[in-house]
């Protein structure tokens, strides 16, 4: 762990001074988010308090008085924490169960497969097919079940459709935290007379926790930030802040309405995450000590246990395979609902006039992706192993573009990089930079509960080998860190090709993206056109994550890291 | 173990090399890809199915590449107030003309008065040219035959049939904070109540638990008519008539009070790179030339050229149907208000 938190800061720049490597490195990571994620929202926030050139806060007033608005801060809080905790629960579940279950290999990558499908697609799939099942003439709800009148929209369909899209983020951060640690103490527990719930209450849940709520925050962010699901599922007596900021924006043309709400939604994400810092810093979590030896296998949960564990997973994928069974079938019948003939005329529709779009959208999301892992690694490093001035600040910064709603970073870019010299709209970098600075915590957040499990002690004896601090990086902490450096780079990749509500006020005349023509297609009731696209997205990602998992087995080192089948390797 | 630790070296070893490869190539996509003179950029609001027709056909005619990109209105006219300092595009095309009265007032258009402005009636076209209708678009209630028949009832052919105990909870319309035709539809209440701002909004409060939702776009509930999950719905033609066309088991009908309808426009964006080509593209749209190709590719807009043919599919849609314009300036100088209060009484009662 980090011991040096309360360092002064005088003796931080001094070794900052004796270490030029960490000093150029966070120096360019200062320039980065200052040119990315502090001046747009600077030049937001300007647009927003001056009106024809004189300083106003009349705008945002009207609309934070806004009794409705204050209504839907509170069902925003609320949405947000209980997908937080349902999310993280499932993910836990499943990773728990992949991790220690001691499944064969081919059903754990079935498993996989069904966690990341939501992933992969764009959110608001999963509602759409929600509301075909579960609507007044729903598949299950009236065909199946033959109920009437039912009402899709509200909070409890909001909150699974958001827990079903956003749980495999908790799977991803916990799934590698579960592997890591090192099963000789769970087995050192166990042989010295502890029953496998106290094993697992006293030693692999504790240790845990950093993940448990880095997984909390990631999705309590994501939930807040979410404004697709809400808009298609949350219906007239729901409304949260994310959906309500969007229409000021988009319906009412209120751009500073918009933004001061957004900035509303911004308070209770910094506040979750101060919490999580202080609460997660004050345990001591080592399992990698570099003084271990190797692993003994071991049953650690029963077999009564193991069963009910793999039920309640195969329920969850279940239902995640049916929602995109149906979206395959919209994907090949003629019109959903109307006429189930079969046709391949939609995927010709996307493979002509969607052409562009496809291609635009892979070259952006190939660059945002390595670019994005390595941010995240080398920020994520930097903040947890280094001492330097600002540091808390800089992980501050670094988790501000995704904690912001989407549509607010968008319209943040926008503004910033309209004119010279920094005239960035219209071009792919400004598509790849909001990649990188949105989705890239992930991979900060993976990077540092990872690290906070590896003892300072593999470094420092490094270091005091004579290896400056960047050959230490290089061959010691990275290949430690690499699981967190793929899943990092896996949510980039994924991101880039599903995210809408940023890139959307991105897009250009140049550089398009498919998520944005699929919600073209549903707007316009192409339903087909959309689920076509859908599908071709989640093939593209899945087979990005067969060759991300192969890269990842061939470095894997035996003995130092079994992360088994991480992004479904 | 020796082995994996050269693998993870060589692994290292790569990963430090990315950021380079990675900048080296990013580069490229910094500069702006020069765009030929003769190209006109667009933001259309008409959907990509409509749009890109109409653009080839204007290529076909004058030669003028048109590049397009699709938004919906409000993300269409955020973009373009976002843009105002070094405007992306010279032509805002299509979408209902109140979201162009919401572009006068950020002062984003560049006032032009084509060669049919003479000959477009006064709803059609603004005052100084600072937006042209291209076409006309009546409201219309739909309904799905199967809910319609279920529930022993006939199309809707009154406001006040939409009252009935049978549809509620199944209603579907359009959101007025997003939505032009939720505009549209709130100001044709209005007339059908002479204005009586009391009266209209106690239909309205009384038609509020029929609806099951207020969707953000116009169109937004007419899949979920076309499939059931709703009974019925108020929507604009084109939209009744493209759920029908996708082969959905829809009936359109119309109050005998009746409903409104609204201009959708074309502008000529302040600031804009090519403004010639752009007032050739203005020109074009306006005219006969780009509205007698409606028919041609089942558009299903009415015309707003006097000189252009309604198409005889759609006319029969709308024979008998009463059908009003919605006063621009009596809607310009109110729908604020109305539209807060429809939040405040109807929306969050």
């Amino acid at each position: 762990m980090t011991s040096a938190i309360g360092r002064p800061w005088a003796s931080a720049v001094v070794r900052m001074r004796n270490d030029p490597a960490v000093a150029l490195a966070v120096f360019m990571l200062w320039a980065l988010l200052a040119l990315f994620v502090l001046y747009p929202l600077a030049a937001l926030v300007a647009r927003m308090m001056v009106d024809h050139g004189a300083f106003t806060t009349a705008g945002i007033a009207a609309v934070l008085t806004d009794r409705h608005q204050i209504r839907a801060f509170w069902n925003s809080l609320l949405l947000a924490f209980l997908v937080g905790i349902a999310g993280t629960a499932v993910g836990f579940l499943f990773a728990f169960t992949a991790a220690r279950g001691r499944l064969p290999r081919a059903l754990l990558t079935a498993v996989d497969a069904a966690v990341l499908l939501p992933l992969v697609s764009p959110p608001f799939t999963t509602a759409i097919a929600m509301i075909f099942s579960f609507g007044p003439r729903g598949l299950i709800t009236y065909d199946l079940l033959g109920l009437k009148g039912v009402t899709v929209y509200g909070l409890t369909s909001t909150l699974f459709s958001e827990v079903l899209t956003y749980f495999p983020i908790a799977y991803l951060t916990l799934r590698p935290l579960l592997a890591a640690i090192d099963s000789n103490v769970e087995g050192m527990a166990l042989s010295l007379g502890a029953s496998r719930w106290r094993v697992f209450r006293t030693v692999t849940l504790p240790l845990t926790i950093p993940g448990l709520a880095n997984a909390f925050l990631l999705l309590f962010a994501a939930s807040l930030a979410d404004f697709a699901t809400p808009l298609i599922l949350a219906g007239n007596n729901f409304p949260v802040l994310p959906t309500q900021a969007y229409l000021q924006i988009t319906g009412l043309f209120d751009l500073r309405g918009g933004a001061a709400l957004s900035f509303v939604l911004l308070l209770p994400a910094l506040a979750v995450f101060l919490l999580q810092r202080y609460w997660v810093s004050r345990r001591y979590y080592v399992t990698i000590t570099g003084k271990g030896a190797g692993q003994t296998p071991f049953d650690s949960i029963a077999p009564a246990v193991r069963s009910v564990l793999l039920l309640a997973c195969a329920l969850v994928a279940s239902v995640i395979v049916y929602f995109y069974a149906l979206l395959l079938y919209a994907s090949v019948v003629v019109a959903l609902g109307a006429n189930h003939a079969f046709t391949l005329q939609h995927y010709r529709v996307i493979f002509t006039d969607g052409l562009k779009a496809i291609r635009d959208t892979l070259i952006i999301a190939g660059f945002a992706m390595p670019l994005g892992g390595l941010y995240g690694i080398l920020l994520g490093y930097l903040i947890t192993k280094k001492t330097f001035a600002g540091r808390r600040t800089m992980e501050l910064v670094s988790m501000i573009n995704y904690a912001l709603p989407g549509t607010i970073v968008g319209i943040a870019y926008l503004i910033a990089f309209n004119d010279p010299p920094l005239e960035l709209t219209g071009t792919a970098l400004i598509i790849i930079a909001c990649y990188i600075f949105r989705y890239g915590p992930t991979g900060i957040r993976a990077t540092v509960a990872l690290l906070q499990q590896i003892d300072k002690s593999l470094e420092e004896a490094s270091q005091g080998l004579g290896a400056g601090s960047g050959t230490t990086f290089r061959r010691v902490t990275l290949p430690l860190i690499l699981p967190a450096f793929f899943a990092g780079l896996g949510v980039v990749f994924i991101r880039s090709m599903t995210a809408i509500s940023a890139t959307i006020f991105l897009v250009s005349i140049s550089w398009t993206l498919i998520t944005v023509k699929i919600l073209e297609n549903i707007t316009e009731l192409s339903l087909g056109p959309a689920a076509a696209f859908s599908v071709l997205v989640v093939v593209i990602v899945f087979a990005a994550i067969a060759v991300i998992g192969r890269v990842m087995r061939f470095f894997r080192a035996p003995g130092a890291m079994p992360t088994t089948s991480l992004l479904g390797g | 173990m020796t082995i994996s630790r050269r693998l993870m070296e060589r692994a290292a070893r790569g990963l430090a090399t990315i950021p380079l490869l990675g900048l080296a190539l990013a580069a490229q996509f910094l500069s702006i890809p020069a765009i030929a003179a003769d190209t006109l950029n667009v933001y259309s609001i008409w959907p990509e199915n409509w749009a890109r027709p109409m653009f080839e056909e204007f290529e076909k005619a004058t030669s003028i590449k048109v590049n397009f990109v699709r938004f919906s209105s409000g993300e269409a006219l955020a973009r373009v107030i976002a843009e105002k300092n070094n405007p992306r595009v010279d032509v805002l095309f299509g979408g209902p003309v109140e979201t162009f009265a919401a572009g006068i007032n950020e002062g984003l258009f560049e006032p032009y008065k084509p060669p049919s402005f003479a000959a477009l009636p006064s709803r059609f076209r603004h005052a100084d040219g600072q937006w042209i209708a291209i076409a006309d678009d009546p409201l219309v209630f739909m309904s799905n035959d199967k809910f319609i028949k279920d529930n022993g009832l006939k199309a809707p052919a009154s406001w006040n049939d939409l009252l009935a105990p049978a549809y509620k909870n199944m209603l579907q319309m359009a959101d007025a904070r997003t939505s032009g035709t939720a505009v549209t539809r709130i100001f044709s209440i209005l007339e059908v109540y002479g204005r009586d701002e009391n009266k209209a909004f106690d239909y309205m409060k009384k038609l509020r638990p029929n609806v099951q939702l207020y969707t953000k776009s116009g169109g937004g509930g007419t899949l979920p008519v076309g499939l059931g999950q709703a009974g019925a719905g108020i929507f604009f033609i084109v939209d009744a008539l493209d759920t029908k066309a996708k082969g959905y088991e829809v009936t359109i009908s119309f109050p005998q009070e009746g409903i409104g309808t609204a201009a959708e426009g074309i502008a000529l964006i302040k600031g804009a790179k090519n403004p010639a080509l752009g007032k050739k593209l203005i020109d074009w749209a306006t005219s006969p030339a780009m509205q007698n190709l409606f028919a041609k590719y089942k558009i299903n807009f009415v015309p707003a050229h006097p000189d252009v043919a309604l198409e005889p599919g759609l006319a029969a849609v709308l024979k008998g149907a009463k059908i009003f314009a919605i006063d621009a300036d009596y809607a310009g100088a109110n729908r604020k208000r109305i539209v807060d209060r429809w939040v405040a009484e109807v929306l969050n009662p």
